[in-house]
């Protein structure tokens, strides 16, 4: 076996051409590269980043809090006291759209965040077993997304979970009510990507190897849609504030004395006339959220997806070298 | 943006460009399409890649030229500047003249003038280039309405009718209202060239147009191509990587390298004459079907330079087995070969190379291996694979809620053969012949299987527990036709090797001593491990897809259409790499493929399939050389040799259509729908092919054989099923190119 065992002067030749060249770039260096030249992006995250470090930092500049009433100024507008004015009941709205911006910010990430991992691992389990478990997963998938969602919520977080109510802070029950709600689309989707997985070259090579089926789901498929996770987890956060914020405004989501962004938008509604602070400040930075991760989703899609066009132009960057040639010069 | 400004922006100035660009300034004036100096560049994730590098090119009309190269020597890039269809992120310089006029630079609005017009493009996936909502007389009347928006819409459909009849497609006027679905894949190219070709137009780009479709459908396509010429008198550019394609069909061929053309000139000068040692090589690397001699392929070594760096000496030097210092430095510029004439080659040892030498010596390919099994004979070799009367039927039904059965695919229909120690078995057919299900059949390895396979004397009837089938598993690897899709993107090369070794139980130790050797057995760097597939070339990938299939020392291994998707280059290395594993490790190998040259050079015997029926098995010589049964001629016959004089003047049989759906099969010959000699024979002959099935027969030595060798004569290792294999060819599916029509003028 002599002759087999000389290197082949290709695969030198390529390793030279590898080396010297910078062609190997780390596939974590790429996305991260391709976000940042996406300026939305990078202003999307930024802005989701200063707001989560204000809902938790933002209570130390100012002596008031969300229930606290300060006799003396009541519905008065933004002030040196009182930065963004106060409530009808004297309430502070600065210290309020804190606390509130928090609560949504927590339900967004929870509900994000846990409703992608419910899916995950329910549309990964569909996809392995198949058949007959696949039918009944798949009917009670079906049924859970024809139910209307919004009528439990309203029983759930007012008349009929009266002993709930009792236990559980108003968010907290949100939340939980939400989750069971917000999974379905997507645990459909990671079902038929995996489906279209197991299809593929890969998996079958293992299979004909004799590697045993649960194995290749946990090596083989969920690593390669952790990209698709990534995305729904933005996507998810994003639905999880506008959920929230919605039934806060009707009235059936977070109660007083918790706070909600929702719930500030929807009690100052009938008041954007005589105290229009009240209305425009909460809504304001619900918007700067959901824009936030509506603009680092896009970001993020063409940073994952290896088929991007997201390569600048050739002149713009012919620019750029001549300009870094006149300056080395 | 016109040509004068950015000559003057593209920097460095290169004396043979201005010189180049000057003299297109004086190009023929009869010439259709020039193009000078055309320059493309793209921005990527390292910089800027010079994709196209001063690229020259005169059409004359009603000729034909192929531009060749590897994938990534910018041939499309080329073709699309020419259309305007790269993105705007693109820089293109340069000039693009049509009947004189300058097209580069013009709105994308008013290149709508152009395209479909005078500049027509036939692409190469038929499957995704019709819209697949609107009919094909639709689409064919769009591209007549946007240039001729006076034309009656009663004129229109006449003339698609016309068209459509032109390019071959039976009964045109009902299938004006058929929907792209409706038609196969050879058909919708051939609405593709109808639609392309619906305006006249004077040139006619055609982007590696057969690629994706059957050998048979291949030749059906480059004929209509041929007629679509004829009827329009319009210039072709007919961009392949495949040779054989270009050999028959074009007049004038352009190699293309890095971006930049290497040699260009009359097709029999570059066939015959090569004066590059690029041309040189990627003619040695393409095995040729027509040829019985074993000789071990020419593999071009290493990859195409990277664009990114303007190349400081000829770009083809790392790669050359010619190059010397002098080769480094400069690139050398297209100059003629003989001081006068057309062809001309970018090497400075051009005056040194030509027909007389021997591609074997320039490239040094290696000797041809011997497995020690060669010398025992077939019969006494031990079997590793065996068929017996394998079937795979599908039921076919219909309805929604209660199903109906109204037929039966079959798929494979009782096939059987065996394979021996250190042999290299076949099988090739068009694509839905059941090739690829006999193989997914043996991979099953399953108790319900209708028929028997055996595995290294484990057969599946007897033991199909959980312990047999990995014992089996040790016994069959396979390696698939998509190097890329058959790693995990996900996993490095380390792990990739690794998982087989796990399964087999092996601890960790072991298995690295194992990776190592198998790194060295294919030929790739140990030190590689750790890198993930996708920074491999597509080459390396097929060869850690063979690393893993010989990491568990299997005895067979199964390859499906292991190079169809690599260049032909790289192709001959992979080629050469399974001939030298099957001669050191007594490997059998199990080959499924299109390609009848990689299969004659590669196979020791092979199998033609036929919806799902063996119709002629046996010794690839005796097969290939003497072929029986009319579809394995027509299959050889339909396959391009690029040998351009050969090409000119050879018979071909054309089959007429696709391969019919399974339920439309006859009872009789499943061949007799298309089959040229069946086509031919007396209505009495022609019953018995309809009713009967014909059994596979062997081939006897004639009688005066016989009677040579005075002594009873073994059959030949060659056995065929058909009834009329000596009758004679229906004469409309006979072509021949006369060569003068060819070069008329």
């Amino acid at each position: 076996m002599t002759n087999l065992n000389a290197v082949d002067p290709a695969a030198v030749a390529q390793d030279a051409h590898l080396e010297s060249a910078d062609v190997v770039i780390g596939k974590s260096t790429i996305i991260f590269r391709r976000f940042l030249r996406n300026k939305t992006a990078v202003a999307g995250l930024a802005i989701f980043l200063v707001l989560t470090l204000f809902s938790f930092i933002g209570g130390f500049f100012t002596p008031w809090d969300k229930e606290t009433i300060d006799p003396f100024n009541i519905g008065m507008p933004p002030s040196a006291e009182h930065f963004l004015g106060t409530s009808q009941a004297g309430i502070d709205l600065y210290a309020m759209t804190v606390e509130g911006t928090r609560i949504s910010i927590l339900i967004g990430l929870v509900v994000g965040l846990v409703s992608v991992l419910i899916a995950a691992v329910y549309g990964c389990t569909m996809a392995y077993f198949g058949g007959n478990v696949d039918k009944v997963m798949l009917f009670v998938l079906e049924a859970l997304i024809m139910m209307p969602a919004l009528l439990v919520v309203a029983v759930a977080t007012s008349g009929g979970g009266a002993g709930l109510k009792r236990d559980l802070p108003s968010w907290l029950l949100l939340i939980i009510v939400l989750l069971v709600f917000s999974w379905m689309g997507t645990a459909r989707l990671i079902r038929s990507m995996s489906m279209s997985l197991m299809q593929r070259d890969f998996v079958k090579a293992a299979q004909y190897m004799g590697v045993p089926p649960r194995r290749i789901v946990w090596r083989h498929l969920v690593p390669n849609i952790g990209s698709l996770l990534i995305l729904d987890i933005t996507r998810g956060v994003t639905a999880a504030i506008l959920a929230e914020v919605a039934f806060s405004f009707i009235g059936i989501g977070i109660k007083v004395p918790d706070v909600s962004l929702g719930v500030l938008i929807g009690g100052a509604t009938s008041q954007v006339q005589t105290f229009p602070w009240m209305f425009w400040v909460p809504l304001t930075v619900m918007f700067l959220l959901t824009g936030s991760l509506a603009m680092m989703n896009d970001g993020l899609r063409d940073a994952f997806d290896p088929s991007s066009s997201s390569t600048g132009e050739a002149r713009q960057a012919k620019i750029r070298k001549t300009r870094a040639e006149k300056k080395t010069a | 943006m016109s040509s004068e400004t950015t000559t003057g922006a593209t920097g460095p100035a290169r004396p043979e460009v201005e010189r180049l660009h000057v003299a297109g300034l004086h190009a023929p004036a009869d010439a259709v399409l020039s193009v000078r100096d055309l320059n493309v560049r793209f921005n990527s994730e390292n910089g800027v890649v010079h994709a196209v590098r001063g690229v020259d090119l005169d059409l004359m009309p009603g000729k034909t030229l192929g531009i060749v190269g590897e994938s990534g020597s910018g041939k499309s890039v080329t073709s699309l500047a020419i259309m305007g269809l790269l993105p705007s992120t693109a820089e293109v310089s340069g000039s693009v003249r049509l009947k004189g006029r300058e097209l580069l630079g013009l709105s994308d609005k008013a290149m709508c003038e152009y395209r479909g017009n005078e500049l027509a493009m036939v692409f190469q996936d038929p499957l995704s280039s019709l819209t697949p909502v609107f009919t094909v007389g639709t689409q064919i009347i769009e591209a007549l309405t946007i240039h001729h928006p006076a034309m009656s819409r009663k004129a229109k459909e006449a003339r698609a009718v016309e068209l459509l009849a032109m390019v071959g497609i039976p009964s045109p006027k009902d299938r004006l209202r058929a929907f792209p679905h409706e038609f196969s894949g050879g058909m919708r190219q051939r609405v593709m060239i109808a639609i392309a070709i619906a305006n006249n137009p004077r040139v006619l780009i055609a982007d590696e147009p057969t690629t994706a479709l059957d050998v048979t459908i291949q030749a059906q396509v480059l004929e209509v191509l041929h007629t679509a010429q004829e009827e329009t008198g319009a210039a072709v550019v007919m961009i392949t990587h495949d040779l054989g394609v270009v050999a028959g069909m074009a007049d004038d061929i352009m190699v293309m390298y890095a971006g930049k053309p290497v040699e260009t000139g009359a097709v029999d000068d570059i066939y015959y004459d090569p004066r590059m040692p690029y041309t040189m090589g990627l003619l040695g690397a393409v095995p040729r079907v027509d040829v019985a001699e074993k000789s071990s392929l020419v593999p071009i070594e290493g990859m195409p330079p990277n664009l990114l760096n303007t190349p400081t000496g000829c770009s083809f030097a790392p790669r050359c087995p010619l190059a010397s210092d002098a080769c480094l430095d400069g690139e050398p510029a297209l100059a003629s070969v003989d001081g006068q004439g057309l062809h001309s080659a970018a090497c400075i040892k051009s005056d040194a190379l030509g027909g007389d030498v021997d591609v074997h010596d320039v490239f040094a390919a290696p000797p041809v291996p011997v497995s020690r099994f060669d010398a025992v004979p077939r019969a006494e070799r031990t079997t590793v694979l065996q068929l017996k009367d394998v079937k795979k039927h599908f039921p076919l039904t219909r309805g929604a809620l209660i199903k109906r059965r109204i037929g039966t695919v079959k798929a494979v229909d009782g096939v059987s053969f065996d394979i021996r120690e250190g042999e290299c078995f076949s099988i090739v057919g068009e694509s839905g012949s059941g090739k690829t299900t006999t193989l997914l059949e043996i991979m099953e390895f399953h108790q319900d299987q209708d028929g028997e396979v055996v595995i290294g004397g484990l057969s599946n009837k007897q033991a199909a527990d959980a312990k047999t089938k990995a014992r089996m598993r040790r016994e069959l690897q396979m390696v698939f036709q998509d190097p890329t899709g058959a790693l995990d993107p996900r996993f490095t090369v380390y792990e990739v090797l690794a998982e087989p070794l796990q399964n087999a139980g092996m601890d960790r130790a072991a298995i690295r001593k194992r990776i190592m050797e198998l790194m060295k057995l294919v030929g790739l760097q140990p030190d590689h491990v750790n890198r993930f597939p996708n920074q491999f070339s597509g080459g390396q990938r097929q060869r850690i897809g063979i690393a893993r299939a010989l990491a568990v020392n299997p005895k067979l291994v199964v390859l499906d259409e292991p190079v169809s998707a690599l260049d032909v280059s790289v192709q001959a290395g992979v080629i050469n790499l399974l001939d030298h594993l099957r001669a050191e490790l007594g490997l059998s190998y199990l080959l499924v493929a299109h390609d009848l040259s990689v299969v004659r050079h590669i196979s020791n015997r092979v199998a033609v399939m036929y919806l799902g029926k063996i119709v002629e098995i046996g010794e690839v010589d005796r097969v290939f050389d003497n072929p029986r049964h009319p579809y394995t001629r027509a299959l050889l016959s339909a396959i391009p040799v690029p040998d351009p004089r050969l090409e000119r003047t050879r018979e071909r049989i054309i089959l007429q259509g696709d391969l019919p759906s399974p339920l439309q099969a006859p009872k009789g010959c499943n061949f007799a729908t298309r089959c040229p000699v069946f086509a031919a024979l007396p209505p009495a002959k022609q019953e018995k092919c309809l009713s009967l099935e014909p059994p596979l027969e062997s081939v006897r030595p004639s009688a005066a054989a016989q009677a040579l060798q005075n002594a009873p004569v073994h059959p030949y290792d060659q056995r065929f099923a058909c009834f009329f294999p000596d009758g004679a060819l229906d004469e409309d599916m006979l072509v021949v190119h006369e060569p003068a029509e060819n070069h008329a003028p």
